[in-house]
This record gives C-alpha cells, sequence and structure tokens, in this order.
C-alpha cells in the first residue's frame, strides 16, 4: 500500500474531529446526569487525544500497510463513542451502556500489538481476542436483561428498546459486575507486556520503553476507577478524583514516548556522519563491526562476506557462517552487491526498520568502501583457514600411511620370519651336526623378529589407538631406560592430539635419555582452556634447541598443523622442559 | 580343565594362514590334537559352538581392525565358555592388557609373546598350565616391570636369588615348577616366597594365578 498526502490529511481532520467530539461534545449537550464540566479539563485531556492522533498518522506515514495506525483510529473512535451518552436518547444511551469496558479492551490490544500493529505471542492473541468475546457477548446479553425502569436512575434516564427478559441480578452481573474482570485483564496485559519485554532486542526495547513504563500504571488508575465505580460513595470520592486529576492524561505519555522516538532515531541519524568520519580515519580489520553496530544502534548486528570458493559466508574472522536466504521474525538481511556480485550481508534487527525506515540503507552506503576492505581481509583469513585444514590432512594422511606400513611389515616380514623360525626349530636333531648350525640361526631369526617388531611398533603403537594417551605414554615410560613419572588425564581425546602429544613426549623422551644423560623424566599432561597441555621434563644436561635438532623441528611442524605451538626452556646444565599446546578442536588456537 | 583321557585338544584363532598351519603341525607333532581353526572372530564363535578345546590359542588382532580383536574376543569367551583355558599370543606386549587380562579371572590365562612359538617345548608347557588353570605371563613383560629403572625401591632389598624367583612367580609358575625350574627343592622355594612377600610388603595369597596378580600389580605400580 502507498502512503498517499490525501489520504494522511483526511486521517488528521478525523483524528482530530474524533477527538473533539470525545473531549468537547458533552459541552454541546445538558444531561441531567453528568458532572459539571471544566474547560480547562477538556482541553488538556483534546491535546492528550491529539497526541495519539499524531502517534496514528506517523504510523501511517512509515507503513502505510501496516496495522498500527488503523488500531490508534480505532482506539479514537471508541474513545469518542464514550461521549455520546450525554445526547440521552433511548438508542445513544444504550449504545454507550454497551460498549462500556470497549476502550480498555482495545487500549490493552494496542499495548500488546505495539509498535507493529501485530499480536506476536500466542499468549497475546488469546489474551486480547479473550477479552474481546467475553466483553462482546456479556454486553448483548446485558442489552436483553436490563431495564432501567427498575433502577433508581429512572425517570432520569432513558429506556431500554432491546430489552427481553428483565432481570436486575443478571443486569448487575454482566454490566457492573463483569468490570470486575477488568483488573484481571490489566495484570494479564502486564504479564504480556513483561514477556514480551524480557524477549525483545536492545532495539525493540528502546520502542517499547514508554508503552512498558506508562501502560501498566494507566491500567492499574483503570482497574481502580472500575473497582470504585461499583460503590456510589466510593466514586464520590476516590473515582472523580482519578477520573479528573492529572492521572487521566497519564495515557497520552504513550503517544509522546513513541512520537519522542522517532524524532530521536531521525537526529542519531547524524551518527551517520560520524561514521563517514570514523571510516576516513581507518577502521582496524575486523572492526568494522562494531563501528557499524554503533551507527546502526543495532548491537547485535552481524557481517557476513561470501567465501573465497563462491560456495556460502564467511565471517570477518573468515569462519564459515549461516545466513538465512530470507529475513525471519529476528532478523533482517541486507544484501549488498558490487557489480552484480555479493559484496556483504548485514543481519541486523528487524526492529531496526520500524524504529527508522532507510537507516540501514544510509549506513550501507556509507560503509560501502570499508566493507570492501573487510571482506577482502575476511577472505583471506578463510582462505588461511583452508591452508591450516589442508596442512593438517597432509598430516593425517602420512598417519594412515604409518599405520599402512605398520600393517604390512606385521603380515608380511614378521609371519614369514616366524615361519621359518619354526621350520628350522623342527629340523633341529634330524641332520646330525646340523644343531648347531640351526640353533645359531634361529638366534639371528629371532634377533631379527625382534627388531621388526620394535620398528613397527614405534611407527604407530596399537594401545595409543585403543586405549589413548593415558595408556600409550605409561608403556612408554615402561620401556624407557630412566625412570619417568607419568600423570596423564584418562580422558580419550581426538585422535590427531594424541599422535602428536605422543610422539612428542617419545621424542622428547629419548632425547632425554640419548642426548641429554639424564637421569629422570617427568611426563606431566592437562586439559585447560579448549587445549592439551603436554610438559615432559628431564634433569640432564640441557641445551637442546628446537631449531637444530631434527627431532625436535619434526616436532614442531607436527604440532604446528594441529594448529599447536611447542617452547623448549633447556639452559645448559639446567636440564629441559619441553612444553607443547595443542588445542582440542582444530582451528582454535594459532 | 583337562581332559581325563587322551591328548589335550587344542583350537587356534589366527588370521595368518601360514603361521596358523605351522604352529598346527608343531603342536601336533608335540602331542597335541589340533581339533580346530579360525581365522577370525566369527568363524572362532562358530567354532566354539561346535567343539569346546581345552585350550584355545588366539592371536590379540585380527580382522577387521587388527588392533585388539582378539583381546575383546577373550572376555567374551570366558564368560560363555568358562572352561576353555585361554592363551593369548601377542606381537607387541603390553602390560597393560596382561593386566586386563587376569583382572577379570585370572584362572586358565596366558599372555605371551609371539614369537614364543618358535620353541615348541615352551609353547607347550605354557599350553599345559593354562589346561591346568594357571596363568602364564610372558617373561618380557614381567623382565620389562622388574628390570624397570627406579629411583629407590624395596625390590632393592632383594637377593639376586629372590630376584629370580619374583620373575618365575610373576611369570605365573607354582612354587612346585619354580622348583623344578632352579632345580631346588619345593621347601626352600617356599621360604624364598615369604621372605619376598614380606621385604615387599604384600599379603600372602593361596591360589598362584592371585600370587601373578599381585606380583604383577605390584611392580607395575612400583
Amino acid at each position: 500500500m502507498q502512503r498517499r498526502p490525501g489520504d494522511l490529511a483526511l486521517l488528521a481532520a478525523l483524528g482530530v474531529l474524533l477527538a473533539a467530539v470525545a473531549q468537547y461534545g458533552p459541552f454541546l449537550y445538558s444531561s441531567p446526569l453528568r458532572t459539571p464540566l471544566n474547560p480547562v479539563f477538556a482541553t488538556a485531556a483534546f491535546i492528550g487525544d491529539l497526541l495519539w492522533v499524531a502517534a496514528a498518522l506517523a504510523s501511517y506515514w512509515r507503513d502505510p500497510g501496516g496495522r498500527m495506525w488503523k488500531l490508534l483510529l480505532a482506539s479514537r473512535m471508541v474513545a469518542a463513542l464514550g461521549a455520546i451518552w450525554v445526547v440521552n436518547t433511548s438508542l445513544t444511551w444504550t449504545i454507550w451502556q454497551a460498549t462500556t469496558g470497549l476502550g480498555t479492551v482495545v487500549f490493552a490490544h494496542l499495548v500488546l500489538a505495539f509498535p507493529s500493529g501485530r499480536l506476536t505471542s500466542r499468549y497475546d492473541r488469546w489474551l486480547v481476542i479473550g477479552a474481546y468475546a467475553v466483553l462482546g457477548m456479556a454486553r448483548l446479553a446485558f442489552l436483553l436483561v436490563w431495564d432501567p425502569r427498575s433502577t433508581d436512575c429512572f425517570p432520569r434516564c432513558p429506556v431500554n428498546p432491546f430489552v427481553m427478559w428483565p432481570s436486575a441480578d443478571l443486569a448487575w452481573l454482566l454490566g457492573p459486575g463483569l468490570s470486575l474482570l477488568i483488573p484481571l485483564l490489566a495484570v494479564l496485559v502486564c504479564v504480556g507486556l513483561a514477556r514480551r519485554w524480557l524477549r525483545a532486542s536492545p532495539v525493540l526495547r528502546r520502542m517499547l520503553l514508554p508503552v512498558a513504563l506508562v501502560a501498566p500504571l494507566e491500567l492499574g488508575v483503570t482497574a481502580a476507577r472500575y473497582l470504585v465505580a461499583m460503590d456510589r460513595d466510593a466514586w464520590q470520592t476516590v473515582g472523580v478524583t482519578l477520573s479528573t486529576s492529572p492521572l487521566a492524561f497519564l495515557h497520552a505519555a504513550i503517544p509522546a514516548g513513541f512520537l519522542l522516538g522517532i524524532v530521536a532515531a531521525r537526529l542519531a541519524r547524524g551518527g551517520i556522519a560520524d561514521l563517514a568520519v570514523e571510516l576516513g580515519r581507518g577502521v582496524p580489520l575486523g572492526g568494522l563491526r562494531d563501528t557499524l553496530a554503533r551507527a546502526l544502534r543495532d548491537p547485535t548486528l552481524a557481517l557476513a562476506f561470501p567465501a573465497p570458493g563462491g560456495a556460502g559466508w564467511v565471517d570477518p574472522q573468515g569462519l564459515p557462517v549461516d545466513v538465512p536466504s530470507a529475513p525471519t521474525a529476528s532478523r533482517s538481511v541486507a544484501r549488498l552487491e558490487r557489480d552484480g556480485q555479493p559484496l556483504a550481508t548485514l543481519l541486523y534487527d528487524p526492529a531496526i526498520e520500524a524504529e527508522d525506515p532507510g537507516r540501514v540503507e544510509a549506513v550501507a552506503s556509507v560503509a560501502r568502501m570499508a566493507l570492501e576492505n573487510e571482506r577482502l581481509a575476511a577472505q583471506v583469513r578463510a582462505q588461511l583457514d583452508e591452508v591450516r585444514a589442508s596442512r593438517t590432512r597432509i598430516v593425517e594422511a602420512a598417519d594412515a600411511e604409518r599405520r599402512r606400513i605398520e600393517r604390512d611389515l606385521h603380515d608380511g616380514a614378521q609371519q614369514r620370519l616366524v615361519a621359518l623360525a619354526m621350520r628350522l626349530d623342527q629340523a633341529r636333531g634330524q641332520t646330525a651336526g646340523a644343531g648347531e648350525i640351526i640353533d645359531a640361526t634361529t638366534s639371528e631369526l629371532l634377533q631379527a623378529i625382534r627388531e621388526v617388531r620394535d620398528l613397527a611398533h614405534g611407527l604407530h603403537p596399537t594401545i595409543l589407538t585403543e586405549r589413548g594417551l593415558a595408556a600409550a605414554v605409561e608403556a612408554l615410560a615402561e620401556r624407557a631406560s630412566l625412570p619417568v613419572r607419568v600423570s596423564i588425564p584418562q580422558d580419550r581425546l581426538p585422535d590427531e592430539v594424541e599422535a602428536a602429544a605422543y610422539f612428542l613426549v617419545a621424542e622428547s623422551l629419548t632425547n632425554a635419555a640419548k642426548h641429554a644423560a639424564a637421569s629422570v623424566a617427568s611426563v606431566d599432561a592437562s586439559l585447560a582452556s579448549g587445549a592439551l597441555w603436554v610438559t615432559v621434563a628431564d634433569d640432564g644436561a640441557g641445551g637442546a634447541d628446537a631449531a637444530r635438532g631434527s627431532g625436535l623441528v619434526g616436532l614442531v611442524d607436527r604440532l604446528a598443523a594441529v594448529g599447536g605451538s611447542v617452547t623448549v626452556d633447556s639452559p645448559p646444565g639446567g636440564g629441559t622442559r619441553v612444553t607443547a599446546e595443542i588445542p582440542l578442536r582444530r582451528g582454535a588456537a594459532g | 580343565m583337562t581332559s581325563d583321557t587322551g591328548p589335550l585338544r587344542i583350537a587356534l584363532a589366527d588370521d595368518a594362514v601360514l603361521l596358523r598351519e605351522a604352529l598346527a603341525g608343531s603342536l601336533t607333532a608335540a602331542g597335541f590334537e589340533v581339533v580346530g581353526q579360525a581365522g577370525d572372530v566369527a568363524e572362532l564363535t562358530e567354532l566354539l559352538a561346535r567343539v569346546e578345546p581345552d585350550v584355545l590359542i588366539l592371536d590379540v588382532r585380527m580382522p577387521p581392525t587388527h588392533t585388539t580383536e582378539g583381546l575383546e574376543a577373550s572376555h567374551a569367551i570366558r564368560r560363555e565358555h568358562p572352561r576353555i583355558g585361554i592363551l593369548l599370543l601377542s606381537q607387541y606386549i603390553e602390560t597393560r592388557y596382561a593386566l586386563e587380562l587376569l583382572r577379570d579371572d585370572p584362572a586358565g590365562i596366558g599372555y605371551l609373546l609371539k614369537e614364543r612359538v618358535t620353541r615348541i617345548e615352551q609353547l607347550a608347557d605354557a599350553v599345559r598350565r593354562v589346561a591346568e588353570g594357571g596363568s602364564v605371563i610372558d617373561p618380557e613383560v614381567v623382565a620389562r616391570l622388574l628390570g624397570r629403572p627406579r629411583a629407590h625401591s624395596p625390590l632393592d632389598e632383594l637377593t639376586a636369588r629372590e630376584r629370580e624367583i619374583l620373575q618365575l612367580m610373576a611369570e605365573g609358575l607354582s612354587n612346585h615348577g619354580i622348583a623344578e625350574r632352579l632345580v631346588l627343592d619345593p621347601k626352600t622355594i617356599e621360604g624364598h616366597v615369604t621372605r619376598i612377600f614380606s621385604k615387599l610388603g604384600l599379603e600372602p595369597t593361596g591360589a598362584d594365578h592371585r600370587r601373578v596378580l599381585a606380583v604383577l600389580s605390584y611392580l607395575r605400580a612400583e
């Protein structure tokens, strides 16, 4: 629906007319029932009503197809309807009686539907529908049973033309009695408001603030008025005070807050000029999101850039992210393009559009160049991650190869050697004098078997795959040529982490025994901040250098491939301490 | 677990056919009866449903993953056929696996380095001990635990003879077996064993196979 200035003018005229009817209408008639009128009070109320009309016009201007302005207009119509009782004919009097309470239900509807005009939760919908239904049915029934002629108000008040089954008790129950439900409605609306507040985004809360502050007070005053109206004396004291004190204008704070919000949002457009200055000064790479979030006034803003391959999206850090293809209830999506190619996607709070339509566009157009820079940086980061991943895959492939070699050795050479040794053993004693030769051959074969076994075991120990790091390192310590104290958590970790840690320990213990001539060593491992920390310490000669010893270089590479790092602390004569950090999740570090 | 009459009945499980056949030949020549052979755990299960051997000799690693299938299978066989003695052969010796096996039920269990099959008299001895409900632990497991470098330990208090006897106890030999091996009087061995236990601060245990577990656990923890 297009907005049309003509419609806007019409709406303005209608709104002013309704406000005038509501507040000045009673002056045109002299009713025997009314309390004395106060022109100052009526004018103040008229101004309050005009604020509501202005809010309706602003709503129409922003979203002519929306519901909010219609709801605001409806509330003004109900308010005007409240003035017709003074006409004091049988029909108008009866209609007025039948619509008592409608204004409160419309107000509840308005509060819960603010600012979009739509009831978003099931609770809100059932509450509003229920209130309309109960009120509507009760008032229709009321018309059929209420007979003013049996009340003390008669003959000052006119007769009810619809009455069919006059009953004073039923009339009380369906009329004033029903007012007892108004406080309940007030409480339920406050609950609905609280639920919305708790679930609202920061931007939406900014818009809800006037309603959240004023509506509970206003509902409380209304509920109090309905309650005291049940007692004539109470009404004369408390009720009249409530109706004629400044509290009667409390509700006008809602449209006032709403209009102020619009003005504030407009003023915040000045922030976009600041954004241009800030971008001109230069934003550090990766910091653009925060800068844009400030300019948009949306802390939940997220940026996504096309992934280097063209498929999918990455965040400013280069990590893959999901971008919904269509806006959702909680996320709006703005896609920016450059020469027909996607440049970036902004994911932001939909309430931003309600608060200040066009701000996202304005911010995006100012930040276009910065977004281009950030896109390039994000894509480079994503590529770097990809390189890391491929490096890891290479190491994994090498590990798989080691396992294969180990199996081949086991199934091939070893089996053959064992079988040969057995045949020799069987042949013993069959040829005189050959015994010694056979014995010697068997010994040599056994030696070969042992060597092949040790080689195969060193390639990839089964116990590491089967029982994990702690068991494998304990087995390593058993075979070590120096006492080794082992303290490793029993947790199973990702294969590549366990393998990296195991070979680090194996290499370090070999160095400790062979090169450092250590007399004792210790292996400690712990899990902290998403990483496995391994320390191998000895009391040897020290002086080890990660850049020179070939075994240590291999370790550094191997750990880098899984995103880990090694530090070697080895002062001459002061022992050696090798510490490694291995992230449990790939890409979590480095 | 021994049958009263006739030779001990043996079943073999190993995916290396060459080795299995050679082993079957050696065992038959040594006077055992090989009642069946299997190449993997499924075949073995099927075989044990048909015949119940006195002793099952099986490889720790078998298809499909070639890791510890035999080890896992032996736990299941223990539950379903408690009368079968089990002798596990392993390419590599892991003390942890030996202890896991013994902890279940140490009677009639053996864990040997695979290359022991080349000395058929050693293997035959192990098969007989397992068939009689004893435990057999590879000398290399014990040697590794006993020979481990240690800072200070009650083990230093043992004499050379006592160390020798401790080694044989840990391998699963009874006092009688140790006496035979060292050509000593069983009474002398008993005295040594008592002294060893008191030096190490261990509670004396009755059954030989319980003793194996106690000694191995001690050596591993120490």
